[in-house]
């Protein structure tokens, strides 16, 4: 299978779970209602949207730890003629490997993801609990720790002068779990996060 | 101040373990936890990958740096050198690379020059039967500081016709992991080292049997590159 059409089923978890996070994700959210009743509420449509972009975010980041080691055997994998091109930035060992642990950055990104994918289905499946909020704040606080590293990369990018689609999906999936944790933290200050509920009730 | 902090923090672990929200909190680590390592089972049985380095069956770290064959110093890739596509039965006439790391200041260095440079001549010869060997002799800045005009000189003194590569800022010895002069590698066609004078001396790498096998040093013991080559390229029907 093309590479681009594996690469389009990763997007379209990430942009389904962003799609759920803004205000046209009501009406989308409706096909998720009958399987799963709490996302007719304002916090299970985002805490849904979490998840699909938790998840693409890993499952692209598995597809690139996936390459690393393809590449590793000596295949090539994703490489064009164009800017688009992953062998020449994942098959590059001066940059493949985070320099802290050595390790590949897809594997970087599965436990990142592992970890946000976490926080959220915790949050989601006790939202009341006291430690909610801590939750939300350390989802925030890990996706905004993603973005120096995002910017590392992207500065092996711009060295190479090359751009590795798969690489800036995952990329793309931190800054939106980031804009969701944030969105989180916004709905939980309010009184929308239980409705039924006076928010000083919940503390 | 500190101390309520603290007590507030030790509170909050104490509820995380024990108040009932721990189970929704161990359900959502069995689920992820069941994602995460399905995720890698599935990389781990669909590929199977080999390490960047300079031991015998690690992938040979690539470079890019200024080269001369007597005419100038060009850009060169060691990368352009390899076949990914190469095994061990390929019918392609794909070069192996004999690697030379060097010292112009070096007395080992000079003592095996016009050795190695009879050997470039004779491994890629039609009378040699194995398939071509490309030498490719990176001349490092270990024992002084020396000029591009000084490695020339070297090269054309001891008849060295194959390429120099210029390392006198040790950027490639530092990542072939080369603390002395001459050690020398041989690599197969698609990047895999067959054979490291350093490290271990009397192994080499059978690309068939993926693993080392003991390799003679017909004189002394010890292995020279010549009988690397010898009996590396030829292990497997010499192609």
């Amino acid at each position: 299978m093309n590479e681009y059409a594996v690469l389009s089923i990763h997007g379209a978890a990430i942009l389904f779970g962003l799609v759920l996070l803004t205000p046209f994700g009501s009406s989308v959210a409706s096909i998720l209602h009958g399987r799963y009743p709490s996302t007719t509420t304002k916090r299970g449509q985002l805490l849904a949207g979490m998840v699909f972009v938790c998840f693409g975010g890993f499952t692209v980041s598995a597809h690139t730890l996936w390459m690393h080691n393809k590449l590793s055997e000596g295949a090539s994998v994703c490489s064009g003629s164009s800017i688009l091109n992953c062998d020449g930035l994942i098959g590059n060992v001066a940059y493949n490997t985070d320099p802290l642990f050595g390790q590949p950055w897809g594997l970087v990104g599965m436990v990142a993801f592992t970890a946000l994918m976490w926080l959220v289905i915790t949050i989601a499946k006790e939202p009341m609990s006291p430690q909610t909020q801590l939750f939300i704040k350390g989802g925030l606080g890990a996706t905004i720790a993603g973005i120096p590293v995002i910017m590392l990369l992207v500065s092996y990018e711009f060295k190479e002068g090359l751009i590795c689609p798969f690489c800036t999906t995952a990329h793309i999936a931190n800054l939106i779990a980031l804009v969701g944790f944030f969105l989180l933290f916004k709905l939980y200050e309010s009184d929308e996060w239980a409705p039924d509920m006076k928010k000083s009730s919940r503390k | 101040m500190h101390e309520n902090r603290l007590g507030k923090i030790g509170e909050n672990m104490n509820a995380m373990l024990h108040d009932q929200d721990a189970s929704a909190r161990s359900d959502a680590g069995i689920i992820v936890m069941s994602m995460f390592f399905a995720g890698i089972l599935i990389v781990a049985f669909t590929t199977s990958p080999i390490a960047s380095g300079t031991e015998i069956g690690e992938r040979a770290p690539i470079f890019t740096a200024k080269a001369t064959n007597g005419n100038g110093w060009d850009s060169f890739a060691f990368e352009d050198l390899l076949d990914m596509s190469w095994t061990w039965n390929s019918t392609e006439e794909s070069p192996w690379i004999a690697v030379e790391f060097l010292d112009i200041d070096c007395g080992f260095c000079k003592r095996s020059a016009t050795e190695v440079g009879e050997w470039a001549q004779m491994y890629s010869a039609e009378q040699w039967p194995g398939p071509d060997v490309v030498f490719v002799g990176i001349a490092v800045g270990f024992l002084g500081d020396h000029t591009r005009a000084e490695l020339v000189e070297f090269r054309t003194q001891y008849n060295n016709n194959f390429l120099y590569v210029d390392d006198l800022d040790v950027s490639i010895a530092k990542e072939w992991d080369v603390g002395a002069t001459p050690t020398y590698f041989l690599v197969q066609p698609d990047g895999i080292v067959a054979w490291n004078s350093q490290a271990t001396n009397g192994l080499g790498w059978d690309a068939k049997e993926e693993k080392s096998v003991p390799l003679n040093g017909f004189d002394d013991g010890y292995v020279q590159l010549n009988e690397a080559i010898e009996q590396l390229t030829m292990m497997n029907g010499g192609e």
